[in-house]
This record gives structure tokens, C-alpha cells and sequence, in this order.
């Protein structure tokens, strides 16, 4: 005896069942679709979103995590002194804090050149990463080089670039940032904050590990440096990504409200189908109150019927929408296994779960008129 | 009294648009146990509503059924079933069994839904002994009209019934056929001790029963 018979013989109404829908299998096989149909489209939907803000949370890159300090213009401020980045080192607890001067400069090497954005850092490694070469804690000597400026004077780790007459040693050739940034390193290069003129800074980015510390840093930076007139202006995108997510959270829920009408629909093609296999078998459910088989019996072979209509859709929806989250995820995000995540595994198990509530829900008003029907009415020729 | 099943004065009347039908009109009956009861008369005498009301299917207007000496007109529809269950069997004229079910399985059937670990070896050998051990996994459309009678006469002894109703079992036989199995009610009634009631206008049934008891018009006669 296998397993299956095992089962059967523990509960009846499933070997029934299983024998019920095996006797038109077209027509169970079509009631089964609906259900796939309605699973798959939850379930992809809902994956869809998943893929959809992670399209868009690595657009944004790690721009919630940092803030931006300036100099208020509107006050007369015209940049940070180095108390100011004193006070700003003193008011954020967790987090780099990199002053940033800036100035456009001729940029060359050998016969290339180009007019690009300088910025002078003290610690660019707080920020940024290495394609080639590797970028040094504190900068003190060599430049940086930014990917597309980098592209552009063809320059790797080693080469020697000039930077207005001034020379340096290319240290590192940073990895191109995909997402925005407030201080984009692609088409600039990075020397030692000393080699830019001033004394002063033009901006100061910090650095949080996450976005809640970042936000209680730019909290900190406005109270300890606004508290007597209002020298910094503190920009953060914190707000922003927050916003954008919850914009993601209401769109997933949108779709899968789509995905779901298909799942009524799809609950109605089972009611149908239950309620014309009851009646085609109107006589059998007769002889089966005849020969002492009692009314909750019945509704429980037919509920069975339509559960299991409502499994098989829902294990075949669940497999064909992971292999759609797959793909999806293969082609949008260059990362296949990007589908298997826990919001994705919700998704999928709500859809099941969708689709076997609506088929055992579909199957009830079916149930209960074949279980209520008089054995004397149902046997009459 | 030693009757297993009795109906005393039994009326059945059913109300279709305003018109009151009287199927059954003022009807005693019983039936002892091993004895063979022919119930004949023409078409729309009232045969299948007593085969209905003698089986607890149908619950009479007036009048009272009693089964081994319990009075079961007013039973829930619960008790109705349970009662079914332990104290009788049916037979059909188109043998009613279920198409996507084994032979044995559906011998089986009344007992499915139930704690019965006995039942698979008792089916087993109604089917042997109703001559059909060679045929326990043939489904209803691989057998012929007698092997599916005895297939419905093996369910119907199942649960080890007093009484076993037989509506038109020899109907859709042919007339070799319906002697076999009417001999195989005789063998019941003799050795198991069951009461065989059957409602027909088969001549040839009135052969084996016992007593043969005429119902026209809604009225024993």
C-alpha cells in the first residue's frame, strides 16, 4: 500500500473525491486552469512589485544613508568653516563625515584632456569604492579617478595625470555608482582636500549606516550649527526613499487586487463546475444517503473536490509564477535568485492560499444543495 | 411481535399544485425475518412510495413505521441515516453503482466514511461469495448487467443488514439472469436470516417469495 492509499483510507471523502474529478478530466483540468491563472497572476504581481522596488531602491543606492551639509546662501554664508565640520563631527554618532571642497579644473593626460568637477576629500573611502586600484583612508597623496573621467583620458592604477599643471599618481579608478549620489564621483576626480583652494568647505556629506541614523544625524547637524541663525541648510532623501517605498507598497497592493479579480473569476468557473458535477450525479449522492451515508459526508467529499481542484491550481501557480519571478528577475535585475526573498515567499503563499479559500468557498453552495437534496428526489427516475 | 419491519396505517399524500395525491392510503404491512416478501401491482400503485417509506427515505403523512420493534416514523434526518446504515439494504432496478469506483470499492462504499477496518475483508468475500471474487477490481462498465447486480446485492449486505429492499432488482435482466440472482436472495434469506422485500411486476418473482402482497391504487388489497 502506498502512501496515497493510505491517505484514501483515512479519509474517504479525498478517494472519492480524487475518483470524482478524474471522470471528466477536461472539465477539471479547465477549472484547475482558472485556479492557475488566478495564483499565477497574484503571485507574479505581487513579485512583479517585489522586483519594481528593488529596481528602484539600488536606483536610489544608499542615498537614504547619507545626508548633505551646506552653507546657507540665503544667510550670506558662502562656505563651512572648519568649526562648523567641528560641530557636524561632534552632532552625528554613527557615521563617517567627509568634508568636500570643490572647483572645475583642466584635467589631462598626454594628449587628452578634459574640464571636469575636482573635489578635495580627506577620506573619500568613507564613500567610495574601488573598481581598480584601492582607495586609502586618508587621501594624502595620488588622486582618484572617477569612472567615466577615467573612460574618457583612458587611466588606470599607476598612470599619472596632470590637474592644472599639477601632477599625481592615479591611486584608484572608483567603481561607477549606479544609483543618484549627492556627490557623484563618475565624471569627477578626487585629490587631497589640501590641493583644492580655500580654507573653507564647500559641502560636508555624511555617511549613516542606515537611514534612521542618518536622519538622526541631520536632526543633531540642524540643532547643534541652526540653533543661532541659520548657517547650514541639511539635505536628506530619507524622506524621499520613505515616500518611494510607501508608493511601492501601494502599487503592489494595486496589482495584486488585479491579480485577484482573476481569482473570483476563477472561483466562479469552480462553483460552475461543482454545481453541474452534483447535478450530473444526482443520483449517486442519492444512493450514497441510502445506503447511510450521512449529509456532512457529502459536503465533505464535495468540499474535498473542489479543495483539491484548488491545490492542484494553486502548486501549479505557485511553480509557473516562480519561474515567471525568475525570469522577471533574470531580465530586470540581472539576478535570477533575487526572486527567492521573504516579501516574494509571502506573495506566493498568500495566492496558494487565496486560491484554495476561493475554490473550498466556491465549492460550499454546490456542497450543501447536493447534501440537502432529498435521497427520495435525487433516486426518482 | 417478532416483525421487523411493520407499517400500520400508513397514508402518504403528496400535494402537486394544488391537487392532493394519495399514494398510500391507509397501508399495513411487516415483514418477518428470512422471509421473502413480493410486493407487486401496476405502475403507480404506490410500490416505490412503501419501497421509499419501508426504507426511511420518505417519512409517511400518517400512520406509523416500526423497525424491530422501535417506532422510527419521526426520526431526524440523522437518525434516519444511521438507521438506514445498520438495519437495511437497497437494491435498484439500474443497479446505481458509482461508475469511477472498483467492484470492491464500491461494495465497500457504505462503509467508507466510517472507522471500519474490517470492511475491506468483508466485501472481499460477499464479492466471492456472489460469485464474483475473480472481478474485485473491474469497474462497473467492464461488467455485464447480472455481475453488476451482484456487485449492488454484495453492497447492500455489506453492513450486515435485517432487511434488504429490492426495487424492480430483476428489471433490467434478462430472465436467466434474474433467476440467478433471485436464487442468490434466496440463499440470503435462508442463510443469513433477512428479510427480502421486493417491489416488482416480475411474474417470475412471485415464484420465490413467500408471501406476495398486491398494492393497487395506494391500497393492499
Amino acid at each position: 500500500m502506498s502512501v496515497l492509499d493510505d491517505l484514501f483510507r483515512r479519509v474517504p471523502a479525498l478517494l472519492m473525491a480524487r475518483r470524482n474529478l478524474s471522470r471528466n478530466r477536461i472539465r477539471s483540468g479547465l477549472a484547475v486552469l482558472g485556479i492557475i491563472i488566478g495564483v499565477l497572476a497574484i503571485a507574479s504581481l505581487g513579485m512583479f512589485g517585489t522586483t519594481l522596488r528593488t529596481g528602484a531602491t539600488q536606483q536610489l543606492g544608499d542615498i537614504g544613508n547619507e545626508i548633505s551639509v551646506s552653507p546657507n546662501f540665503q544667510e550670506g554664508i558662502e562656505e563651512l568653516t572648519e568649526r562648523d565640520v567641528d560641530e557636524i563631527r561632534r552632532a552625528v554618532t554613527d557615521g563617517a563625515v567627509v568634508p568636500v571642497r570643490s572647483e572645475s579644473k583642466l584635467v589631462s593626460r598626454g594628449d587628452r584632456q578634459t574640464v571636469t568637477t575636482v573635489y578635495g576629500m580627506e577620506n573619500p573611502g568613507a564613500l567610495y569604492e574601488a573598481e581598480q586600484g584601492r582607495v586609502p583612508d586618508r587621501l594624502r597623496q595620488g588622486a582618484l579617478v572617477g569612472s567615466g573621467t577615467a573612460g574618457l583620458l583612458d587611466v588606470e592604477p599607476g598612470n599619472t595625470i596632470s590637474v592644472d599643471g599639477r601632477t599625481y599618481r592615479v591611486a584608484a579608478v572608483l567603481a561607477e555608482q549606479q544609483g543618484i549620489s549627492l556627490v557623484s564621483p563618475n565624471n569627477a576626480v578626487i585629490v587631497p582636500i589640501e590641493d583644492v583652494n580655500g580654507t573653507g568647505y564647500s559641502q560636508v556629506v555624511v555617511s549613516a549606516d542606515s537611514g534612521q541614523a542618518a536622519n538622526e544625524s541631520a536632526v543633531a547637524i540642524r540643532e547643534a550649527l541652526n540653533e543661532r541663525e541659520e548657517r547650514v541648510s541639511v539635505f536628506e532623501l530619507q524622506s524621499i526613499t520613505a515616500g518611494i517605498n510607501e508608493f511601492f507598497g501601494i502599487l503592489n497592493a494595486f496589482l495584486i487586487g488585479i491579480g485577484s479579480i482573476s481569482l473570483v473569476v476563477a472561483g466562479v468557473s469552480i462553483l460552475n463546475v461543482m454545481l453541474m458535477s452534483t447535478i450530473e450525479r444526482r443520483q449517486e449522492i442519492g444512493v450514497l444517503r441510502a445506503v447511510g451515508v450521512q449529509r456532512g459526508d457529502v459536503i465533505r467529499m464535495i468540499l474535498a473536490e473542489a479543495g483539491l481542484l484548488g491545490v492542484a491550481g494553486g502548486v501549479i501557480g505557485a511553480i509557473l509564477a516562480v519561474g515567471a519571478g525568475v525570469a522577471l528577475n533574470a531580465f530586470v535585475l540581472n539576478d535570477p535568485l533575487a526572486t527567492f526573498q521573504a516579501a516574494n515567499l509571502l506573495y506566493i503563499v498568500l495566492a496558494v492560499g487565496f486560491g484554495v479559500g476561493t475554490s473550498v468557498l466556491s465549492g460550499l453552495y454546490p456542497a450543501w444543495k447536493a447534501a440537502n437534496e432529498r435521497p427520495v428526489e435525487a433516486l426518482r427516475k | 411481535m417478532n416483525h421487523i419491519i411493520e407499517l400500520q396505517r400508513v397514508w402518504k399524500r403528496y400535494d402537486t399544485g394544488g391537487e392532493v395525491v394519495e399514494a398510500l392510503k391507509d397501508v399495513d404491512f411487516h415483514a418477518d425475518p428470512g422471509e421473502f416478501v413480493a410486493v407487486m401491482g401496476p405502475s403507480g400503485s404506490g410500490k416505490s412510495t412503501m419501497l421509499n417509506v419501508l426504507g426511511l427515505l420518505d417519512t409517511p403523512t400518517e400512520g406509523t413505521v416500526s423497525l424491530d420493534g422501535q417506532d422510527v416514523t419521526d426520526l431526524s434526518d440523522r437518525e434516519m441515516t444511521v438507521h438506514r446504515k445498520r438495519f437495511i439494504g437497497f437494491i435498484f432496478q439500474s443497479f446505481h453503482l458509482i461508475p469511477t469506483l472498483s467492484a470492491l470499492e464500491n461494495v465497500e462504499m457504505p462503509t467508507l466514511f466510517g472507522d471500519d477496518p474490517t470492511a475491506r475483508d468483508r466485501a472481499t468475500h460477499l464479492l466471492e461469495r456472489v460469485g464474483l471474487g475473480e472481478r474485485l477490481d473491474h469497474r462497473p462498465d467492464q461488467l455485464s448487467g447480472g455481475q453488476k447486480q451482484r456487485v449492488a446485492i454484495a453492497r447492500a449486505l455489506i453492513n450486515e443488514p435485517r432487511i434488504l429492499l429490492a426495487d424492480e432488482p430483476t428489471g433490467n435482466l434478462d430472465r436467466k439472469t434474474g433467476r440467478s440472482v433471485l436464487d442468490l436472495f434466496d440463499e440470503i434469506r435462508r442463510e443469513d436470516d433477512v428479510a427480502v422485500i421486493a417491489v416488482t411486476h416480475d411474474p417470475q418473482l412471485g415464484d420465490y417469495a413467500d408471501r406476495t402482497v398486491e398494492l393497487i391504487d395506494g391500497r393492499i388489497q
